[in-house]
C-alpha cells in the first residue's frame, strides 16, 4: 500500500521534476540573462545620458522644424531620446534571447516574428514621421503662399496639402508592412482621380466663369492698389 | 590720368598682391571691368551707381556726381562706375552719353582731372547687392581712398551730396557715412518700425537711415565687405543696405551720418512684392544678428552718431495710405496664419495679437509699442533657430507689419514731422528697454523667460566684446 503510494508520489514528483528539469534551467537562465541585460541597459542608458552631447542634434532638429512637430513647445532633447531607445533595444534583445532558450515551437515563432517584423515596423514608423514632417512643412508654405497671393481660403489649401501628403505616407507605410496594400492603393487612386474629375467637372460646369471672374476682380484690386503703392515706400 | 599724382609704385603693387588672395572675388568680376582696372590702375574716389531700368533719372544722377566731384574734389582722381543689372531701356547708353552741362563748374575749379564714366553689366545673382559687389571690387583694385554709392532713381540728388558723403571719409577719418534725409512720415515704414529701432538697440549707434541706399565708405571697410562670403544670399538683393550698415557698426568701424535734404526717388515698381521685400530685409537683419550675437549682447543703450551737413526743412510729396486695406490684411493674417505665427510667437503674444485683430476698428486701432517689440524679438529668435522654415516664417510677418503701420498711421494722423520723430524715438526706447527680454529668449538661459520683463533698469556698462 505504502509502496504504491510511494510509487505514485514518485511518479508525480518525477513528472514534475522532469518537467522542471526541462523547463527550469532555461527559465532560470532566461531570468538571469534578462537581469543581466536589464543591468546592461540601465548602465548603457546612464552612460549615454552622460556621454552623448545632443546639443548639435537638438539644434538640427530645431532647424529642421522637427522639434516643433514632436513636442508642442519645441523643446526636444536628443540625449534622453537616444538613451531611451538604446535602453529599450537592449531589453528587447534580452527578452528575445531569453525566449529562444525555451526552444518550444511557440517561443521560436514569437522570436522569429519579432525579428522579422521589427525592421519593417521601424521603416514604416520612419516613413510616417517623414510624412508628418513633410506634410507640416508643405502645408505651412502653402498657407503663407496662398495668403500672400490673396487666393481664397488659404487654410483649406493648407489642410488639403497636409491630408494629401499624409495619405501618401500612409500608403507607403502600409506597403512596407504588407498590410492590405491593394486596398490603400486603390483608395489612393480613387481619391486622386475623383479630385481631378471633380475639379474638371466644376471647371466645365460654369466653374470657369467663376474662376475668370475671380481673376478679374483680383486684377482690378491690384490695379487699384497700384496708385497707392506707387506713393508708398516701405524701405 | 595718373600724372602728377605722387603715389609710390609699391603701393600699387601692394594692391595687386593683395587682391588675388581671394580668387573667388576676381572670378566674379567681368573681364571688361578687369581690363579697365588694369588700364586706369588708380582712382582716389569711386562713385558707384547701381541701376536697373533707370534711364529717365540716371542722367541727372551722373551729372550730379560729375559736378560734385569737379566742384568739391578737383584735385582728386574720380571715377564714376555704373553697374547695370541688364536694363532694357538703354540705361547704360544714357550713362556714357550724358552731356556734362555744368561746364561753368569746371571753369571755376581748375586744374581739373578728367572724371571717367564707365558702365558695366555685372555677373552673379541679379540684384542691387551684386551690382555693389562689382563696384567695390573695382574700387578696391583701384586703391580708392573713398567710395560712394548712390541710387540711380534719385530725383533730389545734388552735387553737395557727394561732398557730404565723401568728405567725412577723406578728411574726417570716418569709415562709413550713412545718409540722413527728411522723409514723409509715412515714407520708409520698414525703416521706422523695424530696421532703425532694431539696429540701434542692438549695436548702440543711432543711424537714422540704415537702409537709405546712399553711402560713403573708406577702403578698409570696402575690403572688409569683399572678404566676406555671404554675397550670394539675400544680401545680393534688398538686404545689401542693412548688411553694409550692420557690418560697419557691429565691427566697430567709425560711422557718421550726413544730412542730404529730401529723398525724392522713383516710385517702387508696383509689382514689387512687399512680403518678399520684407523677407529679404528681415532675414538679412536676423542672420547678421546671429553672427554678431556676442557683440550686441554686451551693448546697452545707444549713442547718437555724428551728423554732418546743414539741416533744413523741406517740402515733401504727400503720401496716401489706405488704412482699411492695411487693417483688413492684419485681420485676415490673424485668421489664416495663426499656425505659422505660433512657431514664432509665444502663446501670450499670439493671444494678444489675435484679440487685437478680433476687435480691430479703423478709428482707434492701436498696436502697442511693447507688443510690437515682442513680436519682432520673438520672430528674430525663431528665425535664428529654424533654418528650413525661415523664409516661410518671415513671409508671414507682412500682416503683422501692416497692422503696426496701421496703428502708426492712426496715431500720427494729426502729427507734424517733429512729433512723429518723437514717436519713433519712443519706440526705439521701448526696443532698448526690452533688450534684456531679447537676450533671455535668444540665448535661452532662463527657462522662465516666457514672461516678458515689464521694466528693467539699465545695467552696468559691460565691456564690449568685439571678437566675432
Ligand atoms: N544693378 C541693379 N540695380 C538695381 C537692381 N534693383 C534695384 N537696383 C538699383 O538699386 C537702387 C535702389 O533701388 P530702389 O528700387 O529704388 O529701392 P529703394 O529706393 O531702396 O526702395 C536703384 O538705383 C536701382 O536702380 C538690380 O536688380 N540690379
Ligand atoms: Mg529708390
Amino acid at each position: 500500500m505504502i509502496r504504491t503510494l510511494e510509487q505514485l508520489l514518485e511518479g508525480v514528483v518525477g513528472g514534475i521534476v522532469t518537467q522542471l528539469n526541462n523547463l527550469l534551467p532555461p527559465l532560470i537562465v532566461a531570468v538571469f540573462l534578462f537581469a543581466v541585460f536589464f543591468v546592461a541597459a540601465v548602465l548603457v542608458r546612464w552612460f549615454l545620458t552622460k556621454a552623448v552631447k545632443g546639443a548639435r542634434m537638438d539644434r538640427f532638429l530645431k532647424e529642421m522644424g522637427l522639434s516643433n512637430m514632436l513636442a508642442d513647445r519645441g523643446d526636444v532633447h536628443t540625449t534622453p531620446l537616444v538613451a531611451g531607445a538604446a535602453f529599450w533595444m537592449i531589453l528587447l534583445v534580452g527578452a528575445l534571447i531569453g525566449l529562444s532558450l525555451f526552444n518550444t515551437q511557440l517561443t521560436t515563432r514569437m522570436v522569429e516574428a519579432t525579428v522579422f517584423l521589427f525592421p519593417k515596423l521601424v521603416t514604416a514608423g520612419l516613413i510616417m514621421l517623414a510624412g508628418a514632417w513633410l506634410a507640416q512643412f508643405l502645408s505651412r508654405s502653402v498657407l503663407v503662399w496662398t495668403h500672400n497671393e490673396e487666393l481664397p481660403a488659404p487654410r483649406r489649401w493648407a489642410a488639403a496639402t497636409k491630408v494629401m501628403v499624409m495619405f501618401i505616407a500612409v500608403v507607403a507605410a502600409s506597403e512596407v508592412l504588407g498590410f492590405a496594400p491593394h486596398v490603400f492603393f486603390a483608395a489612393f487612386v480613387i481619391v486622386g482621380s475623383g479630385a481631378v474629375l471633380a475639379a474638371s467637372l466644376a471647371m466645365g460646369l460654369g466653374g470657369r466663369d467663376a474662376v475668370r471672374r475671380y481673376l478679374e476682380s483680383r486684377e482690378a484690386a491690384k490695379l487699384d492698389r497700384e496708385d497707392e503703392k506707387s506713393l508708398w515706400n516701405h524701405l | 590720368m595718373l600724372t602728377g599724382f605722387p603715389r609710390p609704385l609699391q603701393r600699387r603693387k601692394l594692391v595687386k598682391v593683395a587682391v588675388p588672395k581671394n580668387t573667388k572675388q576676381i572670378q566674379s568680376m567681368p573681364a571688361e571691368a578687369r581690363q579697365v582696372v588694369d588700364e586706369i590702375r588708380h582712382a582716389d574716389i569711386v562713385v558707384g551707381i547701381p541701376s536697373y531700368n533707370n534711364s529717365k533719372t540716371i542722367g541727372h544722377v551722373v551729372r550730379a556726381a560729375h559736378a560734385g566731384l569737379a566742384k568739391y574734389f578737383p584735385s582728386y582722381n574720380g571715377i564714376i562706375i555704373n553697374s547695370d543689372g541688364g536694363s532694357k531701356d538703354g540705361t547704360p547708353e544714357v550713362v556714357t552719353q550724358t552731356p556734362m552741362q555744368d561746364s561753368q563748374l569746371l571753369l571755376l575749379n581748375t586744374p581739373m582731372k578728367p572724371v571717367n564714366r564707365l558702365s558695366f553689366p555685372y555677373h552673379g545673382i541679379p540684384g542691387k547687392g551684386s551690382a555693389f559687389r562689382m563696384i567695390f571690387q573695382m574700387a578696391s583694385m583701384l586703391d580708392a581712398k573713398a567710395c560712394v554709392v548712390v541710387d540711380s532713381d534719385l530725383r533730389s540728388i545734388t552735387p553737395e551730396w557727394f561732398d557730404l558723403l565723401i568728405r567725412p571719409v577723406l578728411e574726417g577719418g570716418f569709415d562709413f557715412v550713412a545718409p540722413y534725409y527728411h522723409r514723409h512720415k509715412y515714407d520708409g515704414t520698414i525703416t521706422n518700425s523695424i530696421v532703425y529701432p532694431l539696429t540701434r538697440c542692438l549695436y548702440g549707434q543711432r543711424l537714422r537711415q540704415p537702409i537709405g541706399g546712399d553711402f560713403g565708405m573708406s577702403q578698409p571697410l570696402l575690403n572688409r565687405y569683399l572678404e566676406r562670403d555671404d554675397w550670394e544670399t539675400d544680401v545680393a538683393r534688398f538686404g545689401i543696405d542693412i548688411w553694409m550698415t550692420t557690418i560697419a557698426v557691429a565691427e566697430g568701424f567709425k560711422v557718421c551720418q550726413s544730412f542730404l535734404g529730401a529723398k525724392l526717388h522713383d516710385a517702387k515698381d508696383p509689382g514689387a512684392d512687399l512680403s518678399a521685400m520684407l523677407q529679404q530685409v528681415t532675414s538679412s537683419v536676423f542672420l547678421l544678428m546671429r553672427e554678431y550675437e556676442n557683440t550686441w549682447r554686451g551693448r546697452t543703450g545707444s549713442e547718437p552718431a555724428a551728423l554732418f551737413g546743414f539741416r533744413y526743412d523741406v517740402g515733401l510729396d504727400p503720401i496716401n495710405v489706405n488704412l482699411d486695406r492695411m487693417l483688413t490684411a492684419f485681420r485676415k493674417g490673424a485668421e489664416d496664419l495663426g499656425d505659422v505665427w505660433k512657431l514664432a510667437l509665444r502663446p501670450d503674444t499670439l493671444a494678444e495679437v489675435k484679440e487685437l485683430a478680433r476687435t480691430a476698428k479703423p478709428g482707434d486701432f492701436h498696436l502697442d509699442d511693447e507688443l510690437w517689440v515682442r513680436i519682432v524679438y520673438e520672430f528674430a529668435c525663431t528665425a535664428k533657430s529654424s533654418r528650413l522654415e525661415r523664409a516661410t516664417l518671415l513671409k508671414s510677418i507682412t500682416p503683422l507689419y501692416l497692422g503696426r503701420v496701421a496703428s502708426f498711421v492712426v496715431e500720427t494722423a494729426e502729427m507734424g514731422a517733429a512729433e512723429v520723430e518723437h514717436r519713433i524715438e519712443r519706440l526705439c526706447l521701448k526696443f532698448e528697454e526690452l533688450k534684456p527680454y531679447l537676450i533671455n529668449i535668444w540665448f535661452g538661459e532662463t527657462p522662465a523667460a516666457a514672461a516678458p520683463p515689464q521694466s528693467s533698469a539699465p545695467g552696468a556698462e559691460q565691456p564690449e566684446q568685439m571678437e566675432v
